[in-house]
């Protein structure tokens, strides 16, 4: 089909990358679907041996502090709850700003800067707002609110909120981007019609804005739902590294402490190839089932 | 009937405004809180008012931070990492990208799925491997190892976007290009690169971020102190129980600064480069 | 593949406008450059005199290790040494995975405890062969921890430990029992009066979330993490549930501590007068005091229900050796060791710090002996009990702080805690052996 040419076009084209990934992603990746399957911890870091699937069985079966399952729901609901209010806070702040209003761009350059501060300088400023005695949410809630002081830090569900929010303000102006990316392609002709048509607000929004922007916010849905799943600064470091008592733990914070708390590697390795799995085929179902990507191959 | 909508359109454009300025209120809030805290005096980092300006406000801790420490040479060496991953990154993108977009080969489709697969994996548990593969090939403490490895990580992402916006760019354009002659390269070089500058800019943007705010493999690969990049520094105002939370402050914003004001100069095209490919034009 | 690339280039050169040569050959010279330069940038790492040391220093600590390294270099010209910070936890995983892959630090510094992981994951390097058994007995016995049989590290500083540290603003006489300490309190609470039921100054304070200020109250009430062997947790008894009713009684009955506190609040609070006393180790003390806080150290004081005082955990702090070190390395390695073990180092470190020296005869020098804060110091490390150096401990630390947490944040009765601490240190332990 293509002449040798063209062929060494693409070779040109495609081969530099993968030389790239291959030796900083998939080679430390069938690295760790070898160690996935072996024993390697505190007193074997040296000399480690194959013991099949062993450490899978022990995930999921043996009792384990916190318990699997257990961070395995608190990393669902950390995933459909961010991703949830990105999305929807996304898409809404984006519909206002594609409104002829006057300081659009002011606000618009004001809405993404959550996006461009580093996650670790996020996450400890959260930390410190969150603080019971000196936190500023707390002298808000208290000054301005007359709402009783939270213990943000100290028990596990309000922990684990702090998380949330603190991933949700961080999350939502990429959304919002994607969406107003998106609004802008439509034509406005077709607002036009249905205006002459005497729409209701409600039902253009039903009926040409959501199904245009639906083939773009698919696949951003799905890289945030996977970004989210597997976003360890946050959590490690709002919470500390799981405080209190260990119960805001998601899946990679868990993996984290395996292996680098406790040198499980072993353990840590067999646990993320469970993520792994876990997220491919979600991502499979999700991108199938709405059908997003046909076009993209 | 007339005064009403048009009291309406006053309504809602008064609400507009009022929802779109309060969340940009808690944007810039936590933002405005590190600024608060690198201008406090001394340690009084815990205080309990919410003033604007702190009382005794000062530049000292900004000034500690340029002449007591090595805030200059991370700042040198952040700098250095940063542009060689952004080139890097942009290149090799731009490249693939555009291989994936226009032609058909054997193990597309699994280059492509595997692409997004990558993101899949917890990227801590690369680190060990990583590293002794770093060690073997000698290059810990070098600058090029962690640029082939920031390079790598943004570069999955950018290669789907860039894919993405060249498939709104129709054939037809390189299709004339090539009638007149132009070989691929060229076609591709003087027709094709340069509509494709929204998603260049994501492109360079993000590889910009991976490398500018990356804090686990720059600890891990750059050991000698000469070499620390601004993350590293910032890390190592936080020692084991007693934070230097002024200079933690004043540092912050410094390292927000650059990506603060590439956000800002680049938001426009940062709208319509983001498509992640799928609207065909 | 150097051909596609040669033909592309050669390809591009002949087709392309001139506006578009210049740019791709400003930036692909650009890059070039960038990356040459970055492979010259790397250091030449079998560099025979560059020294490596990581520590885990706080701030004031670093500044006393640089200038004594200043020193040595001044004298000994030729030789580099490096000294490089990592936090806690991250030294400790960043050393284990540098050693792992033959590389990691000359010698590495900070408390006893990571080092029985670094034994089990043959990360140091045995130094009983390296100095003789005279220059050995200089030091005071703590100070040369041998663990398995072998001498893995030698310290500069014994203690790292909590004492009983007070505003002398709002206490003359610090107390020496339980008794006393709640008497107190409530009287200082009561002279400052409250606001909206919070104290104005609360008689005392500490880290609710780390087990190792727990430490002392547990001790204090009879108890100890480990049973005889010293691998076997023992966490599930009597005084434990006494020692954790006892705190919880300080706060809902007595009302003399902070709902809640973590490091940096009970810092805080201290620091602001909020607090007239606070539990917290030797690192600190000397920070207050250059806040201009009259503080004075006192030891923990006794419980009264047992007659035993708190004990905190002490342990020597010092330099352990990377396995990886070659041969011709290790008399410069030595050398530098041995001046940093010096008397005149100890001695300057000693009165800059407020922290015990290791070397014997130090403790009969008249500075270190008119130093008031020292001298409680040292009254404390007697009553201390040395950190066990099992990597076991780790797993009764992490098995801890989560009920320490659970029973501070009420979500837990002290029984239930004692029991969860024993169940989960077992299966911490269990794991880490699988």
């Amino acid at each position: 089909m293509n002449t040798d040419r063209t062929k060494q076009f693409i070779g040109f084209l495609v081969i530099p990358s993968f030389v790239l990934l291959a030796a900083v992603v998939f080679y430390p990746f069938l690295y760790n679907v070898a160690l996935a399957f072996g024993n390697m911890n505190l007193n074997k870091i040296r000399d480690w041996q194959f013991i099949g699937f062993r450490q899978f069985i022990k995930i999921f079966t043996e009792p384990s502090q916190p318990d699997f399952y257990a961070v395995f729901g608190k990393t669902i609901i950390w995933t459909v709850v961010n991703v949830a209010f990105h999305v929807i806070l996304g898409v809404f702040l984006a519909l206002l700003l594609n409104q002829k209003i006057k300081g659009k761009a002011i606000y618009r350059t004001l809405l993404i800067l959550p996006w461009a501060i580093p996650q670790y300088i996020v996450a400890l400023t959260w930390r410190g707002m969150f603080n019971y005695e000196y936190g500023s949410i707390n002298l808000i809630l208290t000054k301005f609110l007359g709402m009783p002081a939270v213990e943000w830090l100290r028990s596990p569900t309000e922990a684990f909120i702090a998380c949330i929010i603190t991933n949700v303000w961080l999350g939502f102006p990429f959304m919002m981007v994607v969406a107003l990316g998106a609004l802008q392609s439509i034509p406005h002709e077709l607002y036009e019609a249905a205006e002459i048509d005497g729409a209701s607000w409600w039902h253009k929004l039903r009926t040409i804005t959501l199904p245009l922007i639906r083939p773009v916010m698919i696949p951003a849905i799905t890289l945030g739902i996977v970004w989210t799943f597997n976003n360890l600064n946050i959590v490690w470091l709002v919470s500390n590294g799981g405080e209190p008592s260990d119960r805001t733990h998601i899946l990679v914070s868990f993996v984290y402490k395996a292996a680098f708390n406790f040198y499980s590697f072993s353990y840590a390795a067999a646990l993320s190839l469970v993520i792994f799995l876990l997220l491919l085929t979600f991502s499979m179902v999700f991108m199938k089932q709405s059908k997003a990507t046909e076009g993209a191959y | 009937m007339a005064t009403q909508t048009k009291r309406m359109r006053f309504f809602q454009l008064a609400a507009t405004h009022l929802v779109l300025a309060f969340f940009a209120l808690v944007a810039i809030f936590p933002i405005w809180q590190v600024f608060n805290i690198s201008l406090r005096p001394g340690d009084q980092l815990l205080s309990t008012s919410l003033e604007l300006v702190p009382r005794n406000a000062t530049f000292e801790n900004y000034i500690r931070l340029f002449t007591e420490r090595d805030f200059l040479v991370w700042l040198r060496n952040s700098a250095a990492v940063t542009v060689s991953v952004t080139i890097t990154g942009v290149i090799f993108a731009s490249l693939t990208g555009y291989g994936f977009s226009r032609f058909r080969f054997v193990g597309k489709k699994a280059g492509l799925l595997s692409l997004l697969t990558t993101q899949m994996f917890p990227g801590t548990m690369l680190l060990l491997p990583m590293y002794i593969m770093l060690i073997n090939l000698g290059l810990i403490d070098s600058y090029l190892g962690i640029v082939i490895v920031y390079s790598a990580t943004a570069l999955p992402f950018c290669i789907w976007t860039m894919k993405g916006y060249y498939d709104t760019i129709p054939t037809s354009l390189e299709e004339a290009a090539r009638i007149d002659g132009c070989s691929h390269f060229t076609a591709f070089m003087k027709v094709i690169l340069p509509l494709a500058a929204p998603a260049l800019v994501i492109t360079a943007l993000f590889s910009f971020m991976s490398a500018w705010s990356e804090y686990i493999v720059a600890a891990q690969i750059l050991q000698d102190t000469d070499l620390w990049t601004l993350p590293i520094g910032l890390k190592s105002f936080e020692a084991s129980m007693s934070t230097e939370w002024g200079l933690y402050g004043a540092a912050s914003i410094v390292v927000m600064i650059p990506v603060v004001g590439l956000f800002l100069g680049l938001s426009r095209w940062l709208v319509s480069g983001l498509t992640l490919g799928s609207v065909k034009g | 593949m150097n051909r596609i690339i040669y033909l592309h280039i050669k390809e591009l050169w002949l087709h392309t406008e001139s506006r578009f040569k210049l740019v791709a050959v400003v930036v692909l010279l650009g890059w070039s450059v960038l990356v040459l330069a970055m492979v010259g940038c790397g250091r030449k790492p079998d560099d025979p005199r560059r020294i490596v040391i990581w520590h885990q220093m706080r701030p004031d600590e670093q500044v006393i290790l640089h200038r004594q390294l200043a020193g040595y270099m001044a004298a000994h010209p030729g030789i580099k040494i490096e000294e490089l910070f990592k936090e806690t936890e991250m030294l400790r995983s960043a050393y284990v995975v540098g050693a792992l892959a033959g590389q990691g630090p000359d010698l590495v510094y900070g408390p006893s405890d990571p080092v029985g992981v670094y034994e089990a994951t043959k990360s140091i390097r045995p130094l009983e062969d390296l100095f003789s058994q005279e220059y050995l007995s200089a030091f005071d016995s703590t100070a040369l921890l041998r663990y398995r049989g072998h001498l893995y590290q030698i310290a500069d500083k014994i203690g790292n430990h909590l004492a009983l540290v007070y505003n002398k603003k709002y206490i003359q006489k610090p107390p020496t029992t339980d008794k006393e300490l709640i008497n107190l309190s409530k009287a200082i609470q009561a002279k400052y009066g409250y606001v909206a039921g919070r104290p104005n100054v609360y008689g005392i304070t500490w880290n609710y979330t780390e087990p190792f200020f727990f430490i002392p109250f547990y001790t204090g009430f009879g108890g100890w993490v480990f049973g005889e062997d010293g691998v076997t947790p023992t966490l599930d008894n009597k005084s434990m549930v006494d020692a954790l009713n006892f705190i919880r009684q300080l706060r809902d009955d007595d009302k003399i501590v902070p709902n809640e506190a973590d490091y940096e609040i009970a810092d805080a609070l201290f620091k602001d007068g909020k607090a007239a006393m606070l539990i917290n180790g030797d690192w600190s003390w000397a920070g207050y005091a250059q806040k201009g806080i009259d503080i004075g150290v006192a030891p923990l004081p006794r419980i009264s229900a047992t007659g035993l005082w708190c004990a905190p955990m002490t342990s020597p702090k010092g330099y352990s050796m990377n396995v990886n070190v070659d041969k011709e390395k290790i008399p410069l390695l030595l050398d530098l060791l041995k001046y940093l073990l010096s008397e005149e180092c100890e001695l300057e470190t000693a009165k800059a710090l407020n922290t015990a020296p290791t070397r014997r005869s130090l403790y009969r020098h008249p500075e270190i002996l008119s130093n008031e804060i020292l001298q409680n110091s040292l009254i404390q490390i007697t009553h201390g009990k040395p950190m066990p150096v099992v990597p076991q401990m780790r797993a009764v630390w992490d098995a801890m702080r989560p009920s320490y947490q659970a029973v501070m944040g009420g979500a837990r009765t002290p029984e239930q805690a004692a029991r969860d601490m024993q169940a989960q240190a077992l299966r911490k332990i269990k794991e880490m052996n699988e």
